[in-house]
């Protein structure tokens, strides 16, 4: 009897153990869940703090932003400056090619015409040969008429002439920056082609003059011509 | 009787001390297991009272009920019913029945003294 009224105690207790902990547990997991509900109290304040940090953070942004595109805009007018620059010396560049070319110090190129002057033939019933001969005036008719049309590089016999060049007559040869040079000449100039002919070519101009005083004048238009730059320069 | 209760006071130091958590859609089958318990323990009562206690009855009801009201509850979440209002319903009205019965009982039993 004692024995049965232990085991239903046993029994009992089991019961009552199983109930005190699920009510214990239930009640434990309710609590858990209210202090939950006051955790979120405190997060959301701290929801709100993050909030405005983000707000900070994204005006700080923006203003960087803002900086970003005035530094921008800088750069931007510093490149054009220095593209305006890069012009300036490009063309400075070019200016002192082009100046070189003038002053004969580098090789240049370029369509032209060559005109060769020799001798007439002599006719033995004149009495003065010198009127045969082509003279240091012949070439300098020549030469400044094509200065005066424009040539850019004039040359005689391939010797460039610079703007400091003299030609002198010396008896049978004419020294042209103290080289001589022997008939016939030939002076070859870089420029339009047709405007220097046709300025050589006028009626009553070089041509005419020098074909009058019995020189052979001999016109040629070139394609390309290159005159080498003048040594010791 | 020393023996029930502290089972009860071991069973609630566990159930206080015991750190593990279980998700949150289950702790709707753990309130009708506390209920399906206490429904359980109240009709217990009543039929000692009256004196129709069985304790296998008792002891498998007890468990039974736990494991059937949250199943049920398990089962009508899955399909989509709220039947766990079923069982909270028939739980409570039969927990409110025990009750009243046990206080008539109580009375009578008082007067009669």
């Amino acid at each position: 009897m004692k024995l049965k009224v232990k085991g239903k105690h046993v029994i009992l207790s089991l019961v009552s153990l199983v109930l005190g902990f699920i009510m214990a547990f239930s009640y434990h997991l309710t609590d858990k869940n209210d202090t939950d509900m006051t955790m979120t109290n405190s997060q959301w304040e701290r929801d709100i703090e993050l909030r405005n940090q983000l707000i900070e953070q994204e005006e700080k942004n923006r203003e960087l932003q803002q900086e970003l595109i005035e530094k921008q805009e800088k750069v931007l007018e510093i490149e054009e400056l220095l593209a305006q620059e890069e012009q300036v010396f490009f063309n400075l560049a070019e200016d002192a090619e082009k100046y070189r070319m003038f002053l004969g110090k580098v090789r240049v190129k370029g369509e032209g015409v060559t005109v060769t002057l020799a001798d007439g033939q002599y006719n033995p019933n004149d009495d003065n040969i010198n009127n045969y001969l082509v003279h240091e005036h012949h070439v300098f008719n020549v030469v400044n008429e094509l200065y005066v049309s424009g040539a850019t590089a004039v040359a005689i016999n391939g010797q460039r002439l610079t703007h400091n060049s003299y030609i002198v007559c010396n008896g049978p040869v004419i020294e042209v920056d103290g080289n001589p040079h022997p008939a016939p000449f030939v002076i070859t100039a870089i420029g339009e082609p047709e405007v220097l002919s046709s300025a050589l070519n006028i009626t009553g101009g070089v041509k005419d003059r020098l074909v009058s005083e019995n020189v052979e004048f001999k016109l040629e238009v070139n394609q390309e011509i290159i005159l080498e730059p003048i040594l010791g320069s | 009787m020393w023996l029930p209760v502290l089972g009860l006071i071991i069973g609630i130091a566990l159930g206080l001390l015991s750190n593990f958590s279980i998700p949150d859609e289950y702790s709707n089958y753990l309130s009708i297991a506390v209920l399906a318990a206490l429904d359980t323990l109240f009709g217990g009562i009543r039929a000692h009272l009256q004196n129709i206690y069985d304790e296998k009855v008792f002891v498998s009801g007890f468990f039974f009920n736990i494991a059937l009201a949250a199943s049920l509850a398990f089962l009508g979440v899955h399909l989509g019913v709220d039947l766990y209002l079923a069982a909270v319903f028939a739980f409570g009205v039969r927990l409110f029945q025990n009750i009243a019965v046990i206080r008539r009982i109580l009375i009578t039993k008082w007067s009669s003294k």
